[in-house]
């Protein structure tokens, strides 16, 4: 007997359901499991993080300076910054960098914390995709789906990052995509993911919640752990004030994001798009 | 350091090769495609890989490998499984009963079911495979979605409505030899 256990008039019961799924999941050809493929594929998306790390270094570093940024070539250039003269002579080509949406910011015991959104242009053509994806990947927001630079035509990657403390100034990835024009979320659809607000100190409780919904979704309801619940609504401005936690609607994704922050003590449970 | 690395990889590689088989087929009735199901198992598996030192030593790994799976499904094969599988135009055309036991039939059937899934909003298709493929309780499949036990069983009990309004899909059972 399943966990689901009602019986339909049509009589399929859920015996028969189990047993259609099963049927169908038995066709699949199962194989010797790619360790090694995806221990490397593991190291990579590891090294990722780290270039990342690595990347804020050197951004903080060449504070001084000034980094090179254009559009894509043939694009309108509404989605990122002007061109800027590099301070140094010596510029290897144009830099490219995603469209950054603070979603939230607030300060956690002391230590401050934050969570943006990078959104990157989509490219037209493959041309335009590598040029991209070699911005991406110094940048350490190569997306795990594009394998390819034809993947990445027509569809905009988006990383979601959190900071917490002074010196995590980009923060580490927590959740990463590609969405095409016409990606659309409807009613209470909603993607999310939970994570320690440091994440630095994996094993904590997860406070952080962070997900995207329809553009249409007017609250967020977050349930803790303990019961209580936390409800976050429309933002009603651009503006970001510390410790609000609101549903943003940047105008470069076709979603609209919201972050939630469990009280100290107790831990995600449960997300749900309330209205 | 070395040494507790190395213990993790060995770890790891007996929790991939234990449970690649039962990942596979849940990521098959998710996406409904060899290949698309292969992918997302070994970036699932990645995933999990780059947290293992906390993922490991958790009380349950699968959940935490789960849940990374149906977020990864979410965001990428929202679109792409009605691209891969939308229904040939054969509305109409009244479906034949073949006989049961046929392996062409079986195959024919499966296909039918993939089909019925393909069909569902990406939550109502997690939320019932979860539910009557991994038979997990709601809560459980609540904290694989990231949602609500009450956001499980709407999702499950619309999906189920309309699998069950598919004619063909009761036929399968009926002629399939189970009934």
């Amino acid at each position: 007997m399943t966990n689901a256990n009602r019986e339909f008039d049509h009589g399929m019961t859920d015996r028969d359901i189990a047993f259609l799924l099963a049927d169908a999941a038995s066709a699949v050809e199962i194989g010797t499991a790619p360790t090694q493929a995806v221990i490397r594929g593991g190291r990579r998306r590891r090294a990722r993080r780290w270039a990342v790390t690595a990347a804020t270094a050197a951004l903080v570093a060449g504070s001084t300076g000034a980094l090179a940024v254009t559009a894509l070539p043939g694009d309108g250039g509404h989605r990122v910054a002007p061109a800027t003269p590099p301070a140094t002579s010596a510029t290897p080509g144009p830099v490219l960098q995603p469209d950054p949406t603070t979603l939230a910011t607030g300060t956690d015991q002391g230590t401050p914390w934050k969570v943006t959104l990078d959104v990157w242009p989509a490219p037209r053509d493959e041309t335009e995709a590598q040029t991209l994806l070699g911005a991406m990947t110094t940048y350490g927001e190569f997306p795990a789906d594009v394998h390819k630079a034809s993947d990445l035509v027509g569809r905009s990657a988006y990383t979601v990052r959190q900071s917490h403390g002074d010196g995590d100034t980009l923060g580490t990835p927590v959740s990463e995509g590609l969405t095409a024009p016409a990606d659309r979320m409807a009613g209470t659809d909603l993607d999310s993911v939970a994570v320690p607000l440091d994440p630095d100190t994996p094993g904590r409780p997860q406070r952080l919640v962070v997900g995207h919904v329809a553009r249409t979704a007017q609250e967020v309801t977050c349930t803790w752990k303990n019961g209580t619940t936390t409800k976050v609504h429309r933002a009603t401005s651009t503006d970001i004030n510390s410790d609000d936690q609101t549903i943003r609607t940047p105008a470069t994704s076709p979603y609209a994001w919201f972050v939630c922050l469990a009280p100290d003590g107790t831990a995600f449970e449960s997300v749900a798009v309330t209205r | 350091m070395g040494d507790r690395k190395q213990a993790g990889d060995e770890e790891f590689r007996a929790f991939v090769a234990g449970r690649w088989p039962r990942l596979m087929r849940t990521a098959f009735l998710l996406t409904g495609e060899q290949h698309a199901a292969e992918d997302l198992v070994q970036s699932t598996l990645e995933k999990a890989y780059v947290a293992w030192r906390r993922v490991g030593s958790a009380d349950d790994p699968e959940a935490y490998v789960r849940r990374v799976m149906i977020n990864t499904h979410a965001r990428r094969h929202r679109r792409k499984l009605r691209e891969f599988l939308a229904p040939r135009d054969d509305s109409g055309i009244a479906r034949e009963v073949p006989d049961s036991g046929d392996h062409i039939s079986r195959a024919e059937d499966r296909g039918l079911l993939l089909q019925a899934l393909a069909q569902l909003p990406p939550r109502q298709r997690q939320a019932v495979v979860l539910r009557y493929w991994e038979d997990l309780t709601e809560t459980q499949a609540a904290e694989a979605m990231g949602c609500s036990v009450g956001a499980v069983k709407s999702n499950t009990a619309k999906g189920i409505a309309k699998l069950r309004a598919i004619p063909e899909l009761a036929d399968t059972v009926m002629y399939g030899g189970r009934k």
